[in-house]
Parts: structure tokens; C-alpha cells; sequence
């Protein structure tokens, strides 16, 4: 973990018609680390990723990606970039199958424009493969809109591995999980190879102290405090705003 | 082995399909069915055309006949100002020109979605219709251009009636291989995509903007292949094959027929068609029969015969669980 | 262009400015409401006209034809809107689908029952003279026409700020959802807003009929007309409507006397590229499509 770090944004805002959802967000995430940004509602948590993935562009501030300003860039290339995210809202193709959701991500790194030929059968076992390791591999050729809330949330996951990033946008991940469930996603992740940069969002914080190696806290569209999670958990001011003085 | 017979049966029928005025030549009303099935395939390709963006890209398009205008009038005006009766050179001209103008077209329209999408679409139709009416010593304005010759191909003439039959026939069997081919690719599943959740092909790498506007243009020259042929089968080109009528016959064949099927849009233009052509000898209101028809498919039968048919069969024999 | 000729025109580019308010007004309402695009306006513009045709045929009365006509063809929206297009509630892409049907159907019917020739309806008594304004008499029903749309634009502007049903609708227009919510009778207000569409619909038919005349085709010019005047001006807004017909009756009309070449598609190439940069129109609001 030394040289250019891989994610970095520097004083990053954004406004909407007078509300400023970030206030200048600083950050600077390191390749392989771990990464939670938490944080109340309304925090910019959202605004952020979104920004990260080019789907809005801030108002002033920049995103550069191991080096390269990325701040204006459009989502599919940053995806080329290697940027991948697990949506909170599910972002599925819900008649597909599950094994065709992830074969049309598998499928894009090859480029689309190849009418005449059916998709890889190499990429059809990748498919296959994701989905064993995310654990939905039986119900690879059920509809995504059939399949259970914690199936799509890995199916989800599944949608994001595929596209082999190396800064890996987690959204919420275990939102709307059961206790096991959510074991088993946060097990998944804290798997991940450490070629692969996480930042995840969340609010449950078992899983925040389960995986992250550093913590930002976001509120009101500023930086509160980052650092490891032992800083995170002595700082006064986060524990006065958000973690409601509960830890010692 | 349910697959071998599944392309013998093709095959087949094709062929059939084909040599349909050899076969029925003893038929007492041999010439007018094939007169009519002939028009019936040419609607047939530009509505699968349409489908391609309706169905597959998700593209609600109200003005495709724009397309199918221009494919006839560049083979009609091509071979007529070269004075050539060659065939690819009239093909030739009706795809350079038909996917030109979706090109320019496609450019405005993809940036936009579902109901502004089918609002720019309609726009840019009769905007083409303008120009077709104004410019008239290039299209015959109103009149039309009447005397449009069949071509040639080597050989083969194409002027009988048999013979052109058996063009459009054949055309009609390559664009279903042809889309059937695209459909099952990478691309067809990649156009899916962007029709079910666009945002998420972005994220993923896709430049759905670019798939969207490839698709535009694959869509228009197609149409423009069956506006050629229609010029030749009715030796005649008009502001007709450019307007807002011929944009809607094609939609409702496409809904009546079933979306996102392989052949729905085909049995839908058989039956407008037909209610078209061949019952108004029986009933003098024959559109408003039309239009009833797609009214109830659009309200009790969305998916169209192909999905109402699929959907009893899925009944008839049930099975576990499968996606779609 | 002399002075003369250019006021003559100027009118003439208002007149017709306000009739495609009246006409734009009808199709703007029922989406600002029910966020659908009635494809079938053109056909109750028809629909109107031809009703007005066989009521002044039968009594010679172009008033009466003018109450009658957007009474029959609201009343028809009023059957439409409940029979059919609540069945697709929420799906907004079908029921502009619907609507292009029911316009095949409306279209055949007149043509059927009323032929093919073109007619027209004779100036209403009183209204069939011309005055003298700078440069030579004007034919008063066309200011007729003016003070119609302003008369028109005035009680709409008075619904919308002052009544109830005004409140309603701008609420309707905001979150129809909501309104439900709250104990209105939704199903009420989009039968109502779409009767209300048509009926404006056919007004528009009745007082075009003197000038432009009653005859096959006339659906569809109405409606792309119509369409243009609420896409530039603005989609879903009264104020949109009053812009579009103020902003392309008068470039119409003046587009037709210095360039008749390119008149036609020069509007539409304004519709497109207002579409592009501003998908709302000039005056529209924010709407999410589907």
C-alpha cells in the first residue's frame, strides 16, 4: 500500500438548487485498502458514489483515479477505468436469467459490436463461475425479478465482480438483509483479494469494524473525521454526531 | 434432435414460402394472393425492422417510414437518373441512403427516451415527408413517381410478377436469418440490455448511446431494403411510403404481431394487411377495424399473438420455473 | 413586402397563433395531467369539425354547432377515458398506443359517414364582413379568432389561479399520485381533464372550419400542429400553449409568404432542436418520461 493512491478527490461539491449535498469532500483511499464512509441520511454518501461512477458531475472539485483526472467522465468510462459498483437500489435486468445478468457483464470488457456472433462460451463459464462464488450458482437461470431479496443483492454483488474493477464501489451491500445473510455478504467481500480497492458504505456498523481498514465519516457534505477505526471510535465530535456517545 | 427438425421445418417453410405463385398457380386467385403476400412481406420487413429497435433496443419509434421513404425513392431515382436496371445498384442506393438519414436522424433522437423518444421520431418523419412534398422534381412531390422499372440481377428478371415475388421472398428469408442472427449475439443481448436497464449497461462499460444509435441505423437500412422493394412491386414511389400512415401501419403490426419475437412483427403485417387489403371487398370500414383490433391488443393482449400464443402453450404443458 | 401586406400578415400570424392555442390548449391539459400524449387530438379536432359541418347544414346556426360540437365529442371523451385508457393506468407508453388507435377509428368513422369531398362552413352572420385597418379590410372573423383565444386564455388563467378545480389541477400536475392519496377522486379528474381535451379539441375544429375547411387529412395536420405548438412552447403549461401558438402561428404564417419552400421543415427543425436542448419546451416543466 505506498505510491499514488488509487482513489483520490479533492474538495469535491456539489450543489442542487441551493442545497448543498457535498461541501467539500477530500478524501484519499489507497490501492487494496479498505475503505467505509459512513455517516446519517443525507450525509452525501449517495452524492458521492455518484460522482465516483460519472453518473452526476460536481460542481467544482476533482476525482482522479490512480493519477488521472477522472472528474468528468462518463459512467461507461470509468467502468473501462475499472470502476465497478454494487447499487443499493438493485440495478438489475430483471427478465433475464441470473446467469445472463452477469454474462452481459462479463460480455463487456469485449466490446458489443459483434452481431453475428454468440456470446463466448468463455464467458459464459465466467458467468457461471461468479455467480458459484456470490452462491447463487443453482439459480443461474432464474428470472432476476423471481429471485429472493438477498439472491438479488448477490446477484448484484455478482454484476459488479464481473467486471474485474480494481476500486470496487460497495452501495449499502447488506441494506434489507438477514442476519445470515448478511454474514455471508460481509464474508464474501472480506475475501476479496487485496488487488482490488473496496470503499463501502454502510450503515451497519458491525460490518464497518468487520472490514474496514480506514473510515471516513461524512455529514452534511463535509469530512467529519477519517481514520482507523479505533481514531473513528474515540473522536468526540463523530461520537457527539452520529454514533450517539454509545461507544466508549 | 428437437432442434434438427426445428430447422428442417424452417427450411422448409422458407422454401415454401418462396415458390409460394409455382405451387398455387392453379389457384383461381393465384395472382392476387401473391400480389397481396408479396406487399404482406414487404410490410413484413419493415416492421421487423421496427423491432429491432421496439422490441429489442426498447426504442419506441413513430417514424420509421422516413426510412422506408428514402430506401425507395434513392433505388427509384438511382437506377432511373443512371439509367441502370441492376439490381444491387438500386439495393445499393436505397441502403447508402436509407442509413444515412437514420444516421443524421439517430444522432438527435437517441439522446432521448420513451415517449420523447417516439415525439422527436414523429418530428423528424414529417419533416422527411416535408421535403419529400417540396422537393418536387426530385420525388414527383404529391404525384409521386409512377413508372419505377423492376431491376435485374445478372441473369435473373425481375419484372414478371412470379419473379419479383420470388426477390421479395427471398429478401424477406435473409432479413429473418439476419435478425434471428442478431438477436441470439452478443449485440442482440447487449440491446436488451439497454432496454431493461440502461443505467446499469452504462456502469457495466456499455456505451449505450452508441448501441442505441447503431441499432437506429441497422434499423433504417432494413427499412430501407423493404422501401426499394416496394417501389418495385408497385412500380410507384409516393409521399405515401414516407408518412405518418406507413409509421403507424408498421408499429401496429409490430404490437399485433408481438414484440421482441422473431416473427411476431411478420404475422402482425399479415393481418393489418390483410385487414387492409383484402376485407375491405367485404366491409367498407375496414380501418376502423384495424384500429379496434390494435386497440384491444393494446389493452387485453400487449404481447401480441406470439405472446398470447407462447403464454397458452406455457399453460398447456407446465413446466419448472424458467426465465424468459 | 410593403407595410400593408406586412400588418395583413401579422394579423393573419396572430389569428392563427391563437387558434393553435385553442387547439394546443386541449392536448397540453391532458398531458400536463395524465402524462399522456393524446395522439387522437387531431381526430377530435375532426371529429368537431364535422359535427359542426352537419349541425350548420341542418339549422344554419354556427353557434349552436359551437356549443354542440365540444359537447357530443367531450361526452365521448368522457366514455373513452373510463372504457379504455384507465385499464392502462401507468403505463403511459400504452396509452399513447391507445390513443393512435382510437384515432384510426374516429378518422374512418367521419370519413365513412361524411364522405370524402372537401367542404366548408359559410362565416357566421355578423362575422362574415371585413373592416378597414391600415392597409386594407380584414376579414373580421379572423379577429374573431383573436378575441376567442384571449377570451379563452383569460377563463383559463382564472380556473387555474381562483377555483378549486384550478388548485386541483395544479396539484394534479405536480403529483397525481398524491392526490389520490388524499382522497381525490382521481378517476373523476382524468375523465373529466380528458373529456375536457377533447371537447377543447373540437372547439378548436368548429372555429377552424370557416377558414381552413372540413376534409379528409385534417386530423393530421391538426395534430402535428398541435404537437409542435406544445412542444416548443412548453408541455403541460397553459403559459406553454399561449408561447408555442404565439411563437409559431406568426413564423408559419410568415415562413409561408417569404420561403413556401422550406416553410415546413424549417418548423420542424425548430420542434427537433427545442427537443433536444430543452425536452420540456421553453415554458414546460420538469416532467419525468417514461
Amino acid at each position: 500500500m505506498n505510491g499514488t493512491p488509487l482513489l483520490t478527490t479533492h474538495d469535491l461539491r456539489r450543489e442542487f438548487g441551493g442545497v448543498k449535498a457535498l461541501d467539500g469532500v477530500s478524501l484519499s483511499v489507497a490501492a487494496g485498502e479498505r475503505r467505509a464512509i459512513i455517516g446519517p441520511n443525507g450525509a452525501g454518501k449517495t452524492t458521492l458514489f455518484n460522482i465516483l461512477t460519472g453518473e452526476l458531475d460536481p460542481t467544482s472539485g476533482s476525482v482522479a483515479l490512480a493519477g488521472e483526472d477522472v472528474t468528468r467522465r462518463a459512467p461507461h468510462e470509468l467502468a473501462r477505468r475499472g470502476v465497478a459498483r454494487m447499487y443499493q437500489r438493485n440495478e438489475l435486468f430483471e427478465p433475464l436469467a441470473a446467469a445472463e445478468n452477469v454474462l452481459l457483464a462479463v460480455g463487456a470488457a469485449r466490446g458489443p459490436y459483434r452481431p453475428f456472433t454468440s456470446p463466448q462460451p468463455a464467458d459464459r463459464a465466467a458467468a457461471r463461475e461468479l455467480l458459484a462464488r456470490v452462491g447463487i450458482a443453482e439459480r443461474a437461470d432464474v428470472a432476476a425479478r423471481s429471485l429472493s431479496h438477498g439472491e438479488r443483492r448477490q446477484l448484484e454483488l455478482a454484476l459488479a465482480l464481473a467486471q474485474r474493477p480494481r476500486l470496487l464501489l460497495l452501495d449499502e451491500p447488506t441494506a434489507g438483509m438477514s442476519p445470515a445473510e448478511t454474514a455471508r455478504i460481509t464474508s464474501l467481500i472480506a475475501a476479496l483479494d487485496r488487488s482490488l480497492t473496496v470503499v463501502i458504505v454502510e450503515h451497519d456498523m458491525d460490518v464497518v469494524f468487520r472490514l474496514a481498514d480506514r473510515i471516513s465519516v461524512l455529514h452534511e457534505g463535509r469530512v467529519l473525521a477519517d481514520g482507523t477505526p479505533a481514531e473513528v471510535r474515540g473522536d468526540r465530535t463523530v461520537n457527539e454526531v452520529y454514533l450517539g456517545k454509545v461507544v466508549a | 434432435m428437437r432442434r434438427g427438425a426445428l430447422i428442417a421445418g424452417a427450411a422448409v417453410a422458407a422454401l415454401a414460402l418462396v415458390t409460394f405463385p409455382v405451387w398455387t398457380s392453379e389457384w383461381e386467385s393465384s395472382r392476387y394472393a401473391t400480389t397481396v403476400l408479396r406487399d404482406m412481406l414487404v410490410l413484413a420487413i419493415l416492421a421487423l425492422s421496427l423491432d429491432l429497435l421496439v422490441g429489442s433496443a426498447g426504442l419506441p419509434s413513430l417514424g420509421h417510414a422516413a426510412f422506408f421513404g428514402a430506401g425507395a425513392y434513392a433505388a427509384a431515382v438511382t437506377m432511373a437518373r443512371l439509367g441502370s436496371d441492376e439490381l444491387l445498384v438500386g439495393l445499393g442506393a436505397a441502403i447508402v441512403a436509407s442509413a444515412l438519414l437514420s444516421l443524421v436522424i439517430g444522432l438527435f433522437a437517441v439522446r432521448a427516451a420513451g415517449i420523447f423518444f417516439l415525439m422527436l421520431t414523429l418530428a423528424f418523419a414529417q419533416m422527411v415527408f416535408a421535403v419529400a412534398f417540396q422537393a418536387t422534381e426530385l420525388t414527383g412531390g404529391s404525384n409521386g413517381l409512377p413508372g419505377v422499372r423492376r431491376p435485374r440481377l445478372l441473369g435473373l428478371d425481375f419484372n414478371a410478377p412470379d419473379a419479383l415475388f420470388e426477390l421479395v421472398a427471398t429478401t424477406f428469408v435473409v432479413v429473418v436469418l439476419l435478425l434471428w442472427r442478431i438477436r441470439t449475439s452478443a449485440y442482440g443481448l447487449a440491446l436488451v440490455g439497454v432496454r431493461e436497464n440502461e443505467r446499469r449497461m452504462r456502469a457495466l462499460g456499455y456505451d449505450a448511446t452508441r448501441l442505441k444509435l447503431s441499432a437506429f441505423v441497422l434499423a433504417g437500412a432494413i427499412a430501407g431494403v423493404a422501401g426499394a422493394l416496394s417501389g418495385w412491386s408497385l412500380r410507384f414511389v409516393s409521399t405515401n411510403d414516407v408518412g405518418i400512415g406507413r409509421s403507424i401501419e408498421a408499429f401496429v403490426s409490430v404490437l399485433i404481431g408481438g414484440t421482441a419475437t422473431l416473427l411476431g412483427p411478420a404475422i402482425g403485417a399479415v393481418v393489418v394487411l390483410y385487414v387492409e387489403r383484402v376485407l375491405p371487398s367485404s366491409i367498407p370500414f375496414a380501418e376502423t377495424v384495424l384500429g379496434l383490433l390494435f386497440i384491444a391488443f393494446v389493452v387485453a393482449a400487449r404481447q401480441g399473438i406470439v405472446g398470447v400464443a407462447r403464454a397458452a402453450y406455457a399453460r398447456a404443458r407446465p413446466a419448472p420455473a424458467r426465465a424468459s | 413586402m410593403t407595410v400593408e401586406v406586412a400588418i395583413q400578415q401579422a394579423l393573419n400570424g396572430i389569428s392563427f397563433g391563437a387558434l393553435l392555442f385553442i387547439l394546443a390548449a386541449g392536448l397540453s391539459l391532458i398531458f400536463g395531467m395524465m402524462d399522456v400524449i393524446n395522439l387522437a387530438h387531431g381526430a377530435f379536432y375532426m371529429l368537431g369539425a364535422y359535427i359542426a359541418l352537419a349541425a350548420v347544414q341542418r339549422t344554419g346556426n354556427f353557434w349552436l354547432a359551437l356549443v354542440l360540437a365540444p359537447l357530443l365529442v367531450g361526452a365521448l371523451g368522457l366514455v373513452i377515458e373510463p372504457l379504455l385508457l384507465r385499464r392502462l393506468r401507468g403505463r403511459h407508453l400504452d396509452q399513447v398506443l391507445l390513443t393512435i388507435g382510437i384515432s384510426l377509428v374516429i378518422v374512418d368513422l367521419v370519413g365513412l359517414v361524411a364522405g370524402r369531398e372537401i367542404r366548408s362552413i359559410p362565416f357566421p352572420e355578423g362575422l362574415d364582413r371585413s373592416v378597414p385597418i391600415i392597409g386594407g379590410d380584414y376579414p373580421v372573423y379572423r379577429l374573431f379568432v383573436i378575441a376567442f383565444g384571449i377570451l379563452l386564455a383569460a377563463l383559463f388563467a382564472f380556473i387555474h389561479r381562483r377555483s378549486r378545480l384550478g388548485a386541483l389541477i395544479r396539484a394534479g400536475v405536480d403529483d397525481a399520485p398524491m392526490l389520490a392519496a388524499l382522497g381525490v377522486d382521481i378517476d373523476r379528474v382524468f375523465a373529466t381533464t380528458f373529456a375536457a381535451g377533447a371537447a377543447l379539441a373540437a372547439i378548436a375544429g368548429v372555429i377552424a372550419a370557416p377558414v381552413f375547411g372540413v376534409f379528409p387529412g385534417m386530423d393530421v395536420d391538426a395534430l402535428i400542429y398541435s404537437l409542435i405548438v406544445v412542444v416548443v412552447g412548453g408541455l403541460g403549461t397553459l403559459s406553454g400553449a399561449i408561447a408555442g401558438g404565439a411563437l409559431v402561428g406568426p413564423a408559419d404564417t410568415f415562413g409561408k409568404v417569404l420561403f413556401p419552400q422550406f416553410a415546413l421543415a424549417l418548423i420542424f427543425a425548430i420542434v427537433a432542436f427545442v427537443l433536444l436542448l430543452r425536452p420540456t419546451g421553453l415554458l414546460g416543466r420538469v416532467r419525468i418520461a417514461r
